[in-house]
């Protein structure tokens, strides 16, 4: 899993490219907790790169979420695959993330 | 109709995450042949996955030296997968629902309501240490959108 983050009209764009499963959500949480210690206020979590996640990436993003609105930080998602999307109509996480089809759009809306 | 059948394979891996990947790809390959959809793979690895660390965190409590054992087969237009840990099992009837709203911040509670909702059959031991996962490969349930 690779990750990076570029910053446009004040938002901070976060890049996640690969799988987010046990073994690499660890990591994705620490590179977030970073920006949370920052506390950064409007993240955007593109998904274009992303190929698969199973139940500890999702609850991991769901912690980054959580750790967020401490400080009243925003988390906007974009660009997931329809098999991941998915996943979130399943879980019903998509009542707890705003999701935006692109990128363009998650930024517009902040 | 897959009208291939694939005799049934026994594994026994340690608790170990790498195992839950490396399994799911070994897994993954044997069903090559089968030209499989990449929905109903993706399916299939997502459940394989999550049932693995299950047994592995809850069941085998991450203990190393206790084995995960995994037999497949593929008949009668079935993947069938089941995975045994050597715990004492858990109570399958009597989950919380994670989808509720009271529920939809917690941590875990994910991954067996994602195999209940994906695979076509899910039967469990009466102790609760062996899942029994069916997918039909054609005709199933049409649980995830199709698409990249």
């Amino acid at each position: 899993m690779a990750f990076k983050t570029e910053n446009k009209n004040g938002v901070t764009l976060c890049y996640v490219d690969g799988e987010i499963d046990i073994n690499t959500a660890p990591a994705l949480k620490k590179s977030f907790d970073r920006l949370i210690t920052q506390k950064t206020p409007k993240i955007v979590i593109n998904f274009k790169g992303v190929t698969y996640i199973d139940s500890s990436g999702l609850a991991t993003l769901v912690e980054i979420l959580k750790n967020m609105r401490v400080y009243g930080g925003a988390l906007r998602l974009s660009n997931l695959s329809s098999k991941i999307r998915s996943l979130f109509e399943i879980t019903k996480l998509e009542k707890l993330f705003q999701i935006y089809t692109l990128e363009e759009e998650a930024i517009s809306g902040f | 109709m897959i009208s291939m059948e694939m005799r049934e394979k026994s594994l026994e891996i340690p608790s170990e995450s790498n195992y839950i990947r490396k399994t799911s790809e070994d897994i993954l390959k044997d069903l090559e042949s089968l030209s499989l959809d990449k929905t109903t793979l993706f399916v299939i690895k997502l459940c394989i996955e999550e049932a693995l660390r299950n047994a592995m965190i809850h069941g085998n409590r991450m203990n190393e030296s206790l084995p995960v054992k995994v037999r497949y087969k593929v008949a009668d237009n079935r993947f069938s997968v089941e995975i045994e840990d050597q715990g004492k099992g858990f109570d399958y009837k009597h989950l919380p629902d994670p989808t509720v709203n009271e529920n939809l911040l917690r941590g875990h509670g994910r991954g067996v309501f994602l195999i209940n909702h994906l695979m076509d059959e899910v039967r469990y031991n009466d102790r609760g240490n062996i899942i029994k996962m069916i997918k039909f490969l054609s005709g199933g349930k049409d649980g995830i959108q199709d698409g990249k």
